[in-house]
């Protein structure tokens, strides 16, 4: 087993930065020992890549589920907790349309706030530990961060750097 | 482009089928690109650069108007009650209500914005999107204070809070009130949310390029942001949820709010239209803040000439028009059927309204919001120039927040029990009120120093998907869809 | 299947039922208008003194008014009937469903509107929505200079600043009877007891009782006389019967 190779490449623009992932591939570079990044959302497609996977979907229709349930209680049980279930009104305990909106509003906020707490959850937020980053990036570059076990890494390096890559260092995890 | 330039050069002064490229650029942000780290620097200059004497006088004077108007002010209403305030029977509410529903209407400009224009892909929305969401919820703090000052025992606001108690007494879910505080909650949870998730590739951007004290802020909210696949994919996905589901809420905010008056049983408020007819109007007035904030970013902050300009101006001055007509036709849908009913009370109150000791605000109302708005933002010369839409959009503001004034105290003056009639003057109410201004403007200036008020990537998102194209003779801009 | 008619005898029963169980009729001919009713009123349930400032400015406590209304114009004045008001007792009070704190509530006992003092917020929706304008709101801590203490009902709570109070009915009254007649085994007997309003008026205008007893004497008064009741078409069942002109 070859050691594994770290290494990140900093291209200027999309061109170049396709170009690579499509001549990483061809000797031998899995999609998955890839990780762009950028600093503009570059969509997989333009860059020739799998489609990212995402969990902020199912972890909103959890929440959304969630939040109904909370809004079924205060509609529909709470009024009943109390010993003597309180009258107001000639309206019944539990009333019919005041009870949609508090479904309705806890539902929304049970969905907003786990699809919130679903981007924390499969980006790792917070993460304030050291990581492999060039600050670069954000001024418009585009890097393309390798970690394989299986392809030489003086092929890889020069791969990248025949596509068009500005630099290529090994990878090392640092403070943002 | 040089043939291109040529091209229209030669048929100078023959037709208008052609603009040179210069003249997109200028007049179309997302046409006039710059190179990210450029426009990168120019954002973080624009926030970094040290504060002018001007802006620490206008901190300093705000600050003081919302350490006396906004806390001393309050204090003094809870230790003495609210006698000091105008409130009386039969005005049980005053001005504390007109300046919730206000600021919550301020704060509907920036869901739309942000949400409504984002899903239907309006790209002039981009440069201002985080502007205009940052009023959201700096106003929804200022409702949030003068909700809660109404109260007369304030302390025992948490008594509406639902939670699990000894005697399991949970709030009633029958009034508005109860409503009202799940829908702000969740829209003030929500919008934000909203408003943080796209910060986060902007403050990762200005924790690269920042030292000292700022470097520690951004790094810490940028949560070790970093802009890869993963993080982006997750970010779109959560985004595109935010801006769908947030629509409804926004709606419901409003409603609610509008229910609080349509479901009691008086004249003139127990009205079927006044669920749309308020939301209708929040954006009436959300829209004239937008253009007010936008017109005095740009004469202030640095660089902003070239992120906010007047096709920006011009795109939120059509919506303010055609808003502008929609809150006429509610408004006269309202008061046609109210005053065809023939109830007595509400003949009553209609006269009241118009030819009352306040009749003067009823008709400034009518002519802030719908002649003033009407006769200059049909033209558009005149609503690309930001002192002057900026002018229309603070008469809305006014003319909104009369609107209220005169749903509110105007209209709780007039009831079915003759004896109790009685005028309502504002007391502490108007330092109060004041105060909260202030408190929004602080924020607002404090903000503008301390976070990127342009959204960089959504701009450079933007540019990336503008093009100039030719069809025949004719040079168009093109949107290609990236997403 | 249920016809048309059939609904609306359904509906009929229905407020029937509701018809309540304390009552109160007022006859506006023979009332005075001498705020005997609003003084005793203020003494057995220990509304604040707000001062004429306050009162001038529509912050008056009372939880019985005399309303006085005159017809024409300056000098061809003509008085109408003096009008007490106070908390009509809805059965279907508009003011109760629109607190969230669940601070005024209907008694299934008593068929009263309660306004539970201690849970008031202070958000003041209820006086909003009440079509009768009866609800008082403590404004402030309102002064009771010694000795003025000393004449404070012990069987009533004293209201604090920012909280909303209005009239009971003398509900204290009705559960003093009420042990009382437990006490001595028997039901609680018609003119046993009455309010305070009625007690102190000198032109006998008030008269409280059961209005399920068609036996006591607001019901006969009721049935007797062609009263009104105020606000009527908006549903809110009310419980007082006025007299005017007959």
């Amino acid at each position: 087993m070859a050691e594994v190779v770290d290494l990140l490449a900093v291209f200027p623009d999309l061109e170049p930065a396709a170009n690579a992932i499509e001549n990483l591939r061809s000797i031998g570079v899995h999609d998955d020992c890839m990780n762009i990044i950028s600093g503009i959302p570059v969509t997989e497609a333009m860059l020739g890549r799998p489609n990212a996977w995402s969990n902020v979907p199912r972890i909103a229709v959890g929440g959304s589920i969630l939040g109904f349930g909370v809004g079924y209680f205060l509609a529909f049980v709470a009024p009943y907790l109390y010993p003597y279930p309180i009258q107001v009104g000639t309206q019944a305990y539990v009333p019919g349309p005041p009870s949609v909106v508090v479904l309705f509003e806890m539902t929304m906020l049970g969905m907003l706030l786990s699809t919130f707490l679903g981007v924390f959850l499969d980006s790792y937020f917070p993460n304030y530990r050291p990581m492999k980053y060039v600050a670069e990036i954000s001024d418009g570059k585009i890097a393309i961060l390798v970690e394989c076990s299986h392809v030489d890494e003086k092929k890889i390096t020069d791969t990248l750097k025949k596509s068009g890559a500005e630099s290529v260092n090994p990878a090392e995890a640092q403070h943002l | 482009m040089a043939e291109m330039k040529q091209h229209t050069d030669a048929h100078a002064g023959g037709h208008h089928g052609g603009h040179t490229e210069e003249h997109f650029r200028e007049k179309h942000l997302m046409l006039d690109p710059l190179p990210r780290g450029q426009m990168n620097d120019m954002v973080m200059e624009s926030m970094t650069e040290p504060p002018t004497w001007r802006y620490w006088t206008v901190f300093a004077i705000l600050s003081v108007i919302v350490a006396y108007g906004l806390f001393y002010s309050w204090g003094k209403m809870i230790v003495e009650g609210l006698g000091i305030a105008g409130v009386n029977r039969p005005a049980y509410w005053g001005i504390f209500l007109v300046n919730t529903v206000f600021w919550i209407g301020i704060s509907h400009a920036g869901t739309f914005i942000s949400a409504i224009l984002r899903v239907f892909k309006a790209e002039f929305r981009r440069p201002f999107t985080r502007a205009a969401e940052l009023m959201t919820t700096f106003g929804l703090v200022q409702a949030g204070f003068s909700i809660f000052m109404h109260m007369g025992r304030v302390w025992l606001a948490y008594w509406l809070m639902p939670y699990p108690n000894e005697r399991m007494l949970w709030p009633n879910m029958h009034s508005p009130l109860s409503w009202d505080l799940l829908a702000i909650t969740t829209y003030l949870l929500s919008s934000t949310m909203y408003l943080f998730l796209p910060l986060i590739p902007d403050v990762a951007m200005a924790r690269d390029k920042s030292t000292g004290w700022r470097k520690t802020l951004y790094k810490t909210l940028a949560l070790g942001f970093r802009g890869t696949e993963g993080e982006w994919a997750h970010l779109r996905n959560a985004m595109n949820i935010f801006a769908f589901a947030i629509i409804p809420v926004m709606f419901s905010v409003h409603t609610i709010v509008s229910w609080d008056f349509a479901a009691a049983t008086r004249p003139g408020w127990n009205s079927t239209i006044f669920g749309p007819y308020f939301v209708v109007g929040a954006l009436h007035s959300g829209m004239g803040a937008v253009i007010v904030v936008l017109a005095i970013i740009r004469a202030t902050m640095k660089h902003m000439k070239y992120f906010i300009r007047p096709e920006h101006f011009d795109a939120i001055g059509k919506l303010m028009l055609i808003i502008s007509m929609a809150w006429a036709y509610f408004f006269f849908n309202d008061y046609m059927v109210q005053w065809y009913g023939g109830d007595k009370w509400t003949k009553q109150l209609l006269h009241f309204h118009e030819a009352g000791p306040m009749g003067w605000m009823w008709f400034a109302m009518l002519i802030f919001n719908i002649a003033i708005p009407w006769a200059i933002l049909w033209n558009p010369k005149w609503r690309s120039t930001p002192w002057l839409v900026s002018i229309v959009g603070i008469l809305i503001n006014f003319g909104m927040w009369f609107e209220r004034y005169i749903i509110i105290p105007v209209s709780l003056t007039i009831n079915r029990m003759p004896f109790t009639w009685r005028m309502y003057t504002p007391g502490v109410e108007i330092p109060l009120g004041i105060g909260t201004l202030a408190f929004f403007a602080l924020l607002y200036m404090a903000a503008s120093k301390l976070i990127p008020l342009i959204p960089v990537w959504e701009v450079q998102e933007g540019q990336m998907a503008h093009k100039l194209t030719k069809y025949g003779r004719e040079t168009v801009v093109t949107v290609s869809e990236l997403e | 299947m249920a016809t048309v008619t059939d609904l609306k005898i359904t509906e009929l029963k229905l407020s029937e039922a509701e018809g309540g169980k304390w009552g109160m009729v007022i006859d506006q001919d023979i009332c005075t208008g001498c705020q005997a009713c609003v003084a005793a009123c203020a003494m057995e349930n220990n509304v604040s003194f707000v001062g004429d400032v306050d009162s001038g400015y529509g912050r008056s406590m009372h939880w019985i008014r005399i309303e006085r209304f005159w017809e024409g114009e300056y000098p061809e004045v003509k008085m109408t009937p003096n009008q007490p008001m106070m908390c009509q007792q809805c059965g279907s009070a508009t003011c109760e469903p629109v607190c969230p704190a669940f601070a005024t509530v209907h008694s299934q006992a008593e068929q009263l509107n309660l306004q539970v003092y201690n849970r008031c917020v202070g958000t003041r929706y209820c006086a909003n929505n009440c079509p009768y304008q009866v609800r008082s709101f403590n404004w402030r801590d309102y002064e009771r200079p010694e000795p003025l203490p000393n004449q404070l009902n012990p069987d009533v709570t004293v209201r604090t600043r920012g909280v909303m109070e209005k009239c009971t009915f003398c509900i204290q009254r009705i559960h003093k009877a009420q042990d009382n007649a437990k006490a001595e085994g028997r039901e609680v007997v018609d003119g046993e007891f009455t309010t305070a309003c009625a007690q102190a008026c000198p032109a006998s205008a008030i008269t409280f009782g059961r209005v399920d007893d068609s036996e006591s004497l607001v019901s006969q008064l009721i049935k007797h006389g062609h009263g009104v009741k105020h606000l009527e078409e908006l549903g809110t069942l009310p419980n007082v019967t006025y007299f005017k002109g007959g």
